[in-house]
């Protein structure tokens, strides 16, 4: 997977030392008319991303047909947008890739008055570093990071200290993300897990050093694998995004999941308009649409992935309510516990990173 | 071979196989496993392949996946087939630059061949727009982009057919009366023949299994399989997906088998 992404990323950066020609605003006002575009809504996101009923809905709702184009990874959906490949309409970029889009020319500036629904989202999840003032982008669906367990095996403390402590018999596996995994040992140290200063990746490092030589380490992981290790109490804990471990409580209520108190790294996936969309009114009207309280809590309802939608959390299943990790107090957001994945600035700070990664994978 | 081969060996070779297939295997038997989450064993059920023939989306992908198979396995045999044989048949200037231009769809990584497309078409299409016409990406670009690697595959597999053969076979031929085109239609063709029908369902099984130059060349709302498949991954494989794959697995291994065994040599008659 990993190298997969790695070859994907290559070859998105080989994409864009081509620029495709932007097509004038004459013609890009003649294609819809001529494909008959402006009824059909093309959206390019994660699979299992979206429930189909809400598809539906908004199908019957605006008359439109709604098609849905799956990627797996950022690095993927980057490399085909670059390469000028497909038309669409709306995608479902992570926070730290919206920069990117907007800087490769791949995004349009959003247009507020037709996102009445925008007041919905709580305050907190507006206006961040990856898109000040929201211009091209609108908070979707995040994933905090947290520590899964299953309940008839082990409970832990909810810290870090579990894994990145000094005792050696637990045995668990660590995300297969580089940012994942230095966040959460810059987090336990007490540092942001963007940080760029030399000394506190210096720690970081040093710490994971000693946390992949310990005996209860089984490994990186990716989501589903982590989930299934724990299903199969092959493990005692795991670094997961929670909501891919909450959709295996239904069938196991003994699996969970916990936030640390020392705080942990989220990242928000967001909806962005592209350059190249057709039918930019009608992409509004579905932004729109999903901002909806109603649609907001039907979306985490199906997906498990948390609302930053603060109008749609009455709306939530109970069960969901309910789960502590999914709903963090949004003090954390305030003081500085919860932090977003950032953009590295290139240069020193991510040769740092990328150096740590490597050193801890060769292992 | 004659003699005994050493009895470790067969226990290697039947090692290195269990390696090979035993991830099939545990693939098609959980594709039968009532769990969502396949990590534990919770009964039988075939209840996903109903699932799976259920999905609107898999037909639609299903359709999308044979149309290009057949379609660009027609047009990368019949094309293949000549280049094969032009190969074999003609001394031309440059043939090993040539052969190896051939060999390069096969070894040259698919992302690199995904991704020049993909900017090839983009190109295509900006003049296009310029000129007032449009179009996305979809079924011909898919098609024509599985044509380009299958060609290679094709007319090796025929040239390999044809090699122990000299042009002298055709010279006898014509010495008995043939005239050009019943020498190839009667001699030639049935001869390469097993080549064609092999190099045709390895052709037909590459289109049915690839991922990332489809992913590469199609547009919006054009999906095979594979891509189905592949982008399901990021939040686990669903065991209809599961089962999705199964069924891939079970129609490639019988189109190999049954290439291999076209291409298996037979006695000269």
């Amino acid at each position: 997977m990993k190298r997969t992404a790695a070859l994907l990323l290559g070859a998105a950066l080989l994409g864009s030392c081509y620029r495709v020609p932007k097509p004038t605003a004459g013609i890009s006002a003649a294609v819809p008319a001529a494909r008959g575009d402006s009824r059909t809504l093309r959206v390019f996101i994660w699979s299992e991303y979206i429930d189909p009923d809400l598809v539906k809905t908004f199908e019957k709702h605006s008359g439109v047909r709604v098609i849905l184009d799956t990627y797996e990874s950022n690095e993927a959906m980057l490399a085909k947008l670059q390469g000028g490949g497909a038309q669409y309409d709306l995608a479902v970029p992570s926070n730290y890739v919206v920069q990117t889009m907007v800087r490769a020319g791949l995004l349009q500036p959003l247009d507020r008055t037709q996102l009445p629904n925008l007041k919905n989202i709580a305050p907190g999840f507006l206006n961040a570093a990856y898109d000040p003032g929201n211009t091209y982008s609108v908070p979707y669906q995040y994933a905090a990071t947290g520590l899964a367990f299953n309940r008839s095996r082990y409970v832990p403390q909810d810290t870090w200290a579990e894994i990145f402590g000094p005792e050696d018999r637990l045995s668990f596996v660590l995300l297969d993300d580089p940012r994942e995994v230095i966040g959460a040992a810059l987090k336990f140290l007490g540092f942001s897990a963007n940080t760029t200063r030399v000394a506190e990746l210096r720690a970081a490092r040093n710490l994971l050093r000693r946390v992949v030589a310990k005996r209860g380490f089984q490994g990186f992981d990716g989501g589903p694998g982590t989930r299934n290790k724990l299903l199969a109490q092959q493990i005692d804990l795991g670094q997961i995004y929670v909501g891919d471990l909450l959709i295996a409580t239904e069938e196991n209520p003994d699996v969970q999941v916990l936030l640390p108190r020392q705080g942990t790294t989220i990242s928000m996936d967001t909806l962005v308009i592209l350059k190249r969309s057709a039918s930019p009114a009608l992409a509004h009207q579905f932004i729109n649409f999903i901002l909806d309280a109603r649609n907001g809590a039907q979306l985490s309802n199906y997906t498990y992935y948390a609302t930053p939608n603060a109008a749609a959390r009455p709306h939530l299943d109970d069960f969901l309510k309910d789960v502590p990790a999914l709903n963090p107090p949004p003090s954390w957001l305030r003081d500085g516990r919860l932090d977003f994945i950032g953009e590295l600035p290139t240069g020193r700070p991510q040769r740092l990173y990328d150096r740590i990664w490597t050193e801890l994978k060769s292992r | 071979m004659t003699g005994r081969t050493h009895p470790l060996l067969g226990a290697w070779a039947a090692l290195v196989y269990l390696f090979l297939y035993l991830p099939i295997v545990v693939l098609i038997v959980f594709s039968f496993n009532d769990s969502r989450f396949g990590a534990t064993w919770a009964g039988f059920t075939t209840r996903w392949y109903a699932v799976l023939f259920a999905r609107a989306d898999v037909r639609e992908a299903l359709t999308h996946t044979l149309n290009v198979a057949v379609v660009s396995t027609l047009i990368s045999t019949v094309l293949g087939t000549l280049v094969g044989l032009g190969l074999w048949r003609y001394t031309i200037h440059l043939r090993a630059a040539l052969t190896g231009l051939l060999v390069l769809p096969i070894v040259i990584p698919d992302v690199v061949m995904g991704v020049s497309l993909l900017m090839f078409y983009a190109f295509v299409r900006a003049g296009l727009e310029r000129a007032g016409w449009t179009f996305d990406n979809g079924f011909w670009t898919v098609l024509l982009a599985h044509v380009t690697f299958q060609i290679s595959y094709v007319a090796l597999t025929v040239r390999s057919r044809l090699a122990g053969y000299g042009p002298e076979l055709e010279e006898a031929a014509r010495d008995l009366g043939a005239s050009g085109w019943q020498s190839f239609s009667k001699v030639i063709l049935p001869l390469a023949m097993p080549g064609v029908l092999a190099g045709a369902l390895l052709a037909f099984t590459l289109s049915l299994d690839d991922f990332v130059v489809t992913y590469f060349t199609s547009g919006s709302g054009f999906r095979t399989l594979p891509v189905l498949i592949y982008t399901n991954v990021k939040r686990g494989v669903t065991p209809d997906i599961n089962a999705l794959s199964a069924l891939l697995v079970l129609v490639t291994v019988v189109a190999v088998i049954a290439a291999n065994a076209l291409l298996r040599p037979r006695r000269a008659p």
